[in-house]
C-alpha cells in the first residue's frame, strides 16, 4: 500500500529521534565511567560558545525579573510605601490568614477554576480548529481575507467589546432580544446579563470571539512550517484530505499545542480580568464573576491595600508552579515537556 | 558531587550573589531616600514659608509649576491653549505643566512617593491618599498661609476649614467646588408629554408613581416606564420617599442616624419598605430590566430618544438638559420637566432628601513639601489662593476682563456686560477651555455672581439645568458634611469588616430588588443579609462610624 | 492538484460556510467602530449607527491631526517597533535555540529559571527604583531593555527549533559549522514562519504597550503615540463633559467620567491607533507560505 510509505517515512523521523535520544543518553551515561570525566568546568568551557547563546538572555531575566522580586516580602508585611521594604512592618501571615478567611474566598476559587476550566475546553481548541480549517483553503485570496479580519477583534480594546455586548443583549432594545423577538422564539425579553446563569456563556462567548483569530496565528506558523514532502507523498498515496489532517497536520503541530496546553494549565489560577471586570463587575453578577484577579483589583488594589494584593498574588504564583509542574510531569509522556 | 547538583549550587550562587550585588545597591539608595524624608519631615514647618511676614505677589515674576491630577481619566490640557489659561501666562507670568497620570494614576503616584520627587501641587480626592501622604511628612500645613493670603480664609466657611483639618489639628487640603449653599441634583425627572397624554396625574406618593407607571407601560410598550440610572441609583433614590429626614447617603455608608447612634442599613423598616416598592417596579416591568448591568451609554441613548417615562438618578440633570432639548427640536410640546421629590402618604415632604452635598466640595489640591526650593510651596498657595479668588475664578469663568464682564460691584461681585447676555457661546467655549483647569473652583463665588444674574432673566430663558435646580433639586438636598471621612481607612480592622458589609449589601440589594418573588422574601433577604453582616463585625463598624460621626457633628457644631 | 473526493466536497464546503460566518461576526464590530469615528459625537449618543455614518464628519479625526505632537510620537513609536522587535526577537531566538539543545549544560534550571518569571513578578515599586538606579528613567531605551526577553515567545521559539530535522544541523556540524553559524545559517532560516509570527506578537506588544512610558518616561518628545493618544482622548472627553456641568455634578461626574467617553472621538482615536499595526499583518503573512526553504536548503 502506498500509504503506507507515507507512514513508515513518519517511522524513519521517528527513528532518526530515537537515534538522536540515545546518542544524547549515551553522553548523560558516560560521565558514570570512572576512566573519562571531564570537570564540569572543562565541559561548561567547552561548549562556551553554546552557553553564549543563553547568557544575554539569562541576564537580562536576572536583572529584570529577578532583582526586583525582593518586593515580595511586602506580602509578610504592613507595607507602607513612606516607609520602604526595609522599614515596613512585618505582619507574617496576617495578609494571607485574611484571604482564606474572607467569606469570599471559596466562591472567588470556585469561580476562578470554572472559568479557567471552560476556557481551557472551549477557547483552547478553537484557534486550533479555525487554523486547520484555514489549511483547507486553497483560494489565497479568502484565505488572507479571512485571516486578517478574524485577527481584528484583537485590537478591540475590552471596553469597546463589552460596550457591544452590553448594547448587543440589552433587554430593553438589545439587538439579540429584538432579533429573537422578531423570529418568534421568545415573547419576553430576556435578561442575558442580569441573570448568574447566563454569564459564564457570555464571556466565553465573548472571548472566543476577542481571541479566535489571533490566537490562530502561531498554528498557521506551525502549519506553514511542516515539511511539504509529507503532504506530497500522501498525495501522491491518494490521500483524503481529512486523512492529511490526522496522519500529517496534526501529528506536526502537536508539539506547539502540547505546550501551550501545560502553559495555560500553569495559568488556570488566571480566568480572566478585564473582560470580567467590565461584564460581570455588578452585584447581580459578582457571585458568578469574581475571580482571583479581579478580587485583588477590587478589594486590595483600589484600597492601595498592596500588601494583601501581593500575598494574593504570592499565593497564586505557588499554586500556578505546582499545576505548571504537575501538567508537565505528565505531558513527559508525549516526549513533549517544557523541561 | 553529580554534575547535576553541581550546576544547580553553580548557578544558585551566581544567582545569590548578584541579587545581592544588585540588593545592597538599591539599599543604600532607598536608604538615603528615607533619611532626606526625615529631614523633610523636621524641617517642613520651618523651612516652607518665605521669610516672616513677607508676602508673595502672586504675577510679581515667573511662576513655573509643574502639577499632578490624580485620576486616570485626568490628562491637562496644555496651558495657555485657552483664553483664561493664556491671559494667565501672560499677564500673571504663570505657566504650568503637568505629569500626566497616563491612566494609572495611582502607580504614577506611588513613583512620585518612592522617587520622593513630587509636583508643585497634586490634585487629588480628599481622604485616604492625602491621609497617607501627610502622615509621612510629605505635605506642607496651610494655616500659616491662610493668614497672609486672604481668598481663601475669606470664601471657605469656619466649619468647612475645621472639617478639613487634618488629626493634627493644621489644615492640608484646598478644597475645590466648595459651597455653603445647598447644591446637587438628585430628583425626578418626568416625560412631559407622556406625562400630558396621560392627563398630567399627580405624582406625589409613591402610589401615584406606581399608578402612573402602570398607565405607561399600557400605553406606551416601548417606553421604559421608571428608568433608575447606571447602578440602579433610582432604586436609591427611592428609600427618601420612605424615610422623612434622611437621604440615600444612608445607604452609603450603610448605616442610619436615629437619635445620636448610627444604626443598622439592613433592617430598617423604611428601607425595607423602598426595597419592596423596588422589587414591585422590578417584578412588573415597571423598571428598567437592565438596571444593575447598563452602561451610561445606553441610558443616555434612552433619554435623547426619550424613550422614558420617569428617569430617577443621582443626578439625571445632565443626560435630561440634551435630551429635553433635542426633543424640543422636533416637538414644542415634548421635553422634560422636574418633580418635586416623592414621599409616602403622611410624611412631611418639606423634610424629603432624594440626595446630598458635602459643603467641603468635591476634590482637593495639597502642595507637597519641596527641600530644593523651600519657599515655591507658599508661591503656589498664592497661586492657588488668586485663583479661588474673585478674579481668579472670573477670568476661569467669565473671561478676560472687558468683554463679557467689566470690574466688580461694592459688594465684589462681577459685573457682566451685555455681551454676556448675547454671546452664550463666547462663555461657553470659555468655560470649555478652563474647566479642566479648574483645581480651586469657589462655588461661593460662582453660585451668587450667576444668581444674581440669572435671577433677572426670564423663566423661559434659563438653561433647563438651572431652572429646575432653583425649583426642584437645590432646595431638596440634605446638607451631609456629617458623614464626611467617617468610614474607616481600608487597612484598618473596621475597614476591612467594611468591605465585607459592601459586598453583602450589595448583593443582597440587589437581589432583593431583582429576584425577590413578593414583600415577603425582600424582608427575608434583607434579614439574612443583616444575619451575615453581623457574622462579620457589622456591630463594630456601627461603633466606629457613630463615634466619627459623633465627632463631626461636634465640629459642625449641629 | 489533488483531486477532492465526495467527502472532501462536504468537509470544504463546511469550512467556506463556517469561516465566512466567522468573518461576518468578526468584522462587524470594527466596521461599526470605524464607521462611528466618522459619525459626528452628538449624533452617535443617540445610538442606531450601523453600517454607514449617519452624519458624516472628519472632526474626531480633525482632534487627533491637529495635536503638534503627533507626528513625534509616531516616530517614537515606529523607532520603538521597529528597534524593540528586531532586538527582542533576535535575543529571545537565542536564548530558545541554547535551550532547545538537549546537551546544553543546565538547560533544565536555566528553563524552570525562565518559566517562574512567567508566574513571580516583583511588582513595580521594586522596578522603578530598579530602573531609576541604572539610569534608564527618562530614556528611550527603557521601552526597550527591559523586556527584551519575552520568555512566553522564548517557548513558542523552543518548541519550533526543537523540531527541526536533525539530519539538517548535523551535516553541518560535520562539515565543521559551528554552534553560531547553525543556528544563524540553518536554524533561523528554516524558521521563517514562526520568525514571522513571533516578530508580528513582538511588534503589537511593542505598538500597544503605554504603560512603560507612563510610569517611566516623563520627557514630551519620548512619548509614543498610545500615550499620546490616550491624553488626547482624557483631555477633550473629560473637557467636553465637564464644561457642561455645574459645580454640584462635577463630583458626580467625576465616578461617571472613566466609563463615559465621547464615543465617536475614542473610535477615531482607535483608529489612528491600531490601523498602522494591523497593516502589518498582511506583510506578515507571505511568510506564512509552506515550506519554501527547506526545499531550497535541501537541494
Amino acid at each position: 500500500m502506498k500509504s503506507d510509505e507515507v507512514i513508515s517515512k513518519e517511522r524513519m523521523d521517528e527513528k532518526q529521534k530515537s537515534f538522536v535520544l540515545v546518542k544524547n543518553d549515551d553522553n548523560n551515561q558516560s560521565p558514570k565511567t570512572p576512566k573519562q570525566k571531564p570537570s564540569l568546568f572543562k565541559r561548561y568551557f567547552k561548549q562556551f560558545d553554546m552557553q553564549l547563546l543563553v547568557i544575554p538572555g539569562l541576564l537580562l531575566i536576572l536583572i529584570f525579573n529577578y532583582f526586583p522580586m525582593y518586593g515580595l516580602v511586602m506580602a509578610f508585611q504592613d507595607y507602607n510605601i513612606f516607609e520602604g521594604f526595609w522599614n515596613s512592618e512585618w505582619a507574617g501571615l496576617k495578609h494571607f490568614k485574611r484571604f482564606f478567611n474572607d467569606p469570599k474566598f471559596f466562591e472567588v476559587m470556585r469561580n476562578t477554576i470554572v472559568l479557567s476550566s471552560l476556557k481551557i475546553l472551549i477557547i483552547f481548541p478553537a484557534p486550533i480548529i479555525l487554523a486547520l480549517m484555514l489549511n483547507e483553503v486553497r483560494n489565497m485570496m479568502f484565505k488572507r481575507t479571512v485571516q486578517t479580519i478574524t485577527y481584528l477583534p484583537h485590537f478591540l480594546s475590552w471596553v469597546i467589546v463589552a460596550g457591544f455586548a452590553t448594547s448587543m443583549l440589552a433587554t430593553d432594545n438589545g439587538s439579540i432580544n429584538i432579533l429573537l423577538e422578531k423570529i418568534g422564539l421568545i415573547d419576553q425579553p430576556i435578561r442575558f446579563l442580569s441573570i448568574p446563569e447566563y454569564f459564564w456563556g457570555v464571556i466565553i462567548g465573548t472571548n472566543l470571539w476577542k481571541t479566535i483569530g489571533f490566537n490562530s496565528i502561531v498554528y498557521i506558523a506551525a502549519i506553514a512550517g511542516i515539511n511539504p514532502q509529507l503532504y506530497e507523498a500522501a498525495a501522491i498515496d491518494g490521500a483524503s484530505r481529512l486523512k492529511k489532517m490526522y496522519l500529517i497536520t496534526i501529528p506536526s503541530i502537536m508539539p506547539i499545542i502540547v505546550i501551550f496546553l501545560i502553559l495555560d494549565i500553569g495559568n488556570l489560577l488566571s480566568a480572566g480580568f478585564e473582560d470580567l471586570l467590565l461584564l460581570g463587575n455588578n452585584p447581580v453578577l459578582r457571585s458568578v464573576s469574581e475571580v482571583i484577579d479581579t478580587y485583588v483589583y477590587r478589594v486590595g488594589i483600589s484600597n492601595g491595600l498592596y500588601s494583601y494584593a501581593t500575598a494574593i498574588g504570592l499565593f497564586k504564583a505557588v499554586i500556578s508552579v505546582a499545576l505548571l509542574t504537575m501538567a508537565n510531569q505528565i505531558a513527559r509522556r508525549t516526549e513533549n515537556s517544557l523541561w | 558531587m553529580s554534575k547535576r547538583s553541581l550546576t544547580a549550587l553553580i548557578s544558585l550562587i551566581t544567582v545569590l550573589l548578584l541579587v545581592m550585588a544588585a540588593c545592597g545597591g538599591s539599599n543604600d539608595t532607598s536608604k538615603a531616600n528615607d533619611s532626606k524624608a526625615n529631614n523633610d519631615n523636621n524641617d517642613a514647618n520651618h523651612n516652607s514659608q518665605l521669610s516672616d511676614g513677607e508676602v508673595y505677589e502672586f504675577g510679581s515674576e515667573e511662576l513655573e509649576l509643574t502639577m499632578f491630577g490624580n485620576y486616570d481619566w485626568y490628562s491637562m490640557p496644555a496651558w495657555g491653549d485657552d483664553l483664561a489659561s493664556e491671559w494667565m501666562k501672560e499677564n500673571k507670568n504663570v505657566n504650568i505643566t503637568a505629569i500626566d497620570s497616563g491612566g494609572e494614576a495611582a502607580q504614577k503616584l506611588s513613583s512620585m512617593i518612592v522617587a520622593n520627587d513630587f509636583p508643585d501641587f497634586i490634585w487629588t480626592d480628599k481622604g485616604a491618599d492625602v491621609e497617607r501622604l501627610r502622615e509621612a511628612g510629605k505635605l506642607i500645613a496651610l494655616d500659616d498661609y491662610m493668614d497672609k493670603y486672604p481668598n481663601l480664609k475669606e470664601w471657605l466657611s469656619e466649619d468647612a476649614i475645621n472639617m478639613l483639618r487634618s488629626e493634627d489639628g493644621k489644615l492640608y487640603q484646598f478644597p475645590n467646588w466648595y459651597n455653603s449653599e445647598p447644591f446637587g441634583n438628585a430628583g425626578y425627572v418626568v416625560n412631559k408629554k407622556i406625562w400630558a397624554e396621560l392627563g398630567e396625574p399627580e405624582i406625589n406618593t409613591p402610589d401615584d408613581l406606581y399608578h402612573f407607571l402602570v398607565e405607561v407601560k399600557e400605553n406606551y410598550p416601548d417606553i421604559v416606564p421608571y428608568e433608575t440610572h447606571v447602578e440602579a441609583q433610582g432604586v436609591d433614590l427611592l428609600y427618601s420617599a420612605f424615610a422623612e429626614g434622611h437621604s440615600p447617603a444612608d445607604k452609603r455608608i450603610k448605616a442610619v442616624p436615629e437619635d445620636d447612634k448610627l444604626t443598622p442599613l439592613f433592617n430598617n423598616e423604611n428601607y425595607i419598605e423602598s426595597l419592596q416598592f423596588a422589587n414591585k417596579l422590578f417584578r412588573e416591568g415597571l423598571m428598567t430590566q437592565d438596571a444593575y448591568t447598563q452602561d451610561l451609554e445606553q441610558v443616555e441613548e434612552k433619554i435623547l430618544n426619550g424613550k422614558v417615562a420617569v428617569y430617577a438618578g443621582a443626578s439625571p440633570t445632565e443626560f435630561a438638559t440634551d435630551g429635553h432639548y433635542r426633543l424640543l427640536e422636533e416637538d414644542p410640546d415634548a421635553g422634560y420637566i422636574m418633580i418635586p421629590p416623592i414621599a409616602k402618604e403622611g410624611l412631611n415632604r418639606d423634610n424629603i432628601h432624594p440626595g446630598s452635598y458635602e459643603m467641603l466640595g468635591w476634590n482637593v489640591a495639597v502642595i507637597p513639601v519641596n527641600d530644593e526650593d523651600p519657599g515655591k510651596p507658599e508661591k503656589v498657595f498664592a497661586f492657588l489662593d488668586w485663583l479661588t479668588g474673585p478674579e481668579g475664578q472670573s477670568v476661569q469663568n467669565f473671561g478676560v476682563e472687558g468683554t463679557y464682564w467689566d470690574g466688580f460691584d461694592d459688594e465684589g461681585w462681577p459685573i457682566f456686560t451685555e455681551e454676556y447676555i448675547n454671546d452664550p457661546d463666547g462663555i461657553a467655549a470659555i468655560v470649555n477651555g478652563s474647566t479642566n483647569h479648574q483645581w480651586v473652583g469657589n462655588s461661593n463665588f460662582l453660585d451668587t455672581a450667576k444668581a444674581n444674574f440669572t435671577m433677572e432673566l426670564p423663566v423661559e430663558d434659563r438653561l433647563w439645568a438651572t431652572h429646575w435646580q432653583w425649583e426642584v433639586t437645590w432646595p431638596t438636598q440634605k446638607d451631609q458634611t456629617d458623614y464626611y471621612a467617617i468610614t474607616p481607612m481600608p487597612e484598618e480592622a473596621e475597614g476591612e469588616i467594611l468591605q465585607h458589609i459592601d459586598d453583602i449589601a450589595d448583593e443582597a440589594i440587589a437581589s432583593a430588588v431583582q429576584n425577590a418573588k413578593d414583600e415577603d422574601e425582600v424582608r427575608e433577604i434583607m434579614l439574612q443579609a443583616q444575619a451575615d453582616a453581623e457574622a462579620v463585625g457589622y456591630d463594630q463598624l456601627l461603633d466606629y462610624l457613630t463615634n466619627k460621626w459623633q465627632e463631626n457633628l461636634e465640629k459642625l457644631g449641629w | 492538484m489533488d483531486k477532492l473526493t465526495k467527502s472532501d466536497c462536504l468537509m470544504v464546503g463546511f469550512i467556506y460556510v463556517a469561516l465566512l460566518l466567522l468573518v461576518f461576526v468578526t468584522f462587524y464590530p470594527f466596521w461599526n467602530s470605524l464607521v462611528i469615528s466618522f459619525n459626528s459625537g452628538q449624533d452617535t449618543s443617540l445610538g442606531g449607527v450601523t453600517f454607514w455614518p449617519r452624519e458624516f464628519t472628519l472632526e474626531n479625526y480633525e482632534v487627533v491631526f491637529k495635536d503638534k505632537r503627533l507626528v513625534n510620537a509616531f516616530l517614537i513609536s515606529i523607532l520603538r517597533t521597529v528597534v524593540g522587535t528586531a532586538m527582542s526577537v533576535f535575543v529571545t531566538a537565542m536564548l530558545a535555540y541554547g535551550l532547545s539543545k538537549k546537551e546544553l549544560i543546565g538547560r533544565k534550571y536555566f528553563m524552570i529559571f525562565c518559566l517562574l518569571t512567567m508566574f513571580f513578578s516583583g511588582g513595580l515599586i521594586p522596578t522603578f527604583i530598579l530602573i531609576r538606579g541604572i539610569g534608564l528613567y527618562n530614556n528611550f531605551w527603557v521601552m526597550i531593555i527591559p523586556t527584551l526577553v519575552l520568555v512566553w515567545y522564548m517557548i513558542i521559539f523552543r518548541t519550533f527549533f526543537q523540531q527541526l530535522p536533525k539530519e539538517l544541523e548535523e551535516s553541518a556540524q560535520i562539515d565543521g559549522a559551528s554552534t553560531w553559524g547553525i543556528f544563524l545559517r540553518i536554524a533561523l532560516p528554516l524558521s521563517i514562519p514562526v520568525i514571522a509570527a513571533i516578530s508580528l506578537f513582538t511588534a503589537i506588544f511593542h505598538w500597544n504597550d503605554w504603560f512603560l512610558p507612563t510610569i517611566y518616561i516623563t520627557n514630551d518628545k519620548l512619548i509614543p503615540i498610545q500615550t499620546l493618544l490616550q491624553r488626547i482622548l482624557n483631555s477633550n472627553t473629560a473637557t467636553q463633559a465637564m464644561a457642561n456641568l455645574d459645580a454640584g455634578s462635577a463630583a458626580h461626574f467625576s465616578k461617571m467620567v472613566t466609563s463615559f467617553t465621547g464615543k465617536s472621538l475614542s473610535m477615531a482615536i482607535m483608529m489612528v491607533a491600531t490601523i498602522p499595526i494591523i497593516l502589518v499583518y498582511p506583510f506578515v503573512q507571505k511568510h506564512f507560505v509552506k515550506g519554501v526553504l527547506i526545499g531550497s536548503l535541501k537541494e
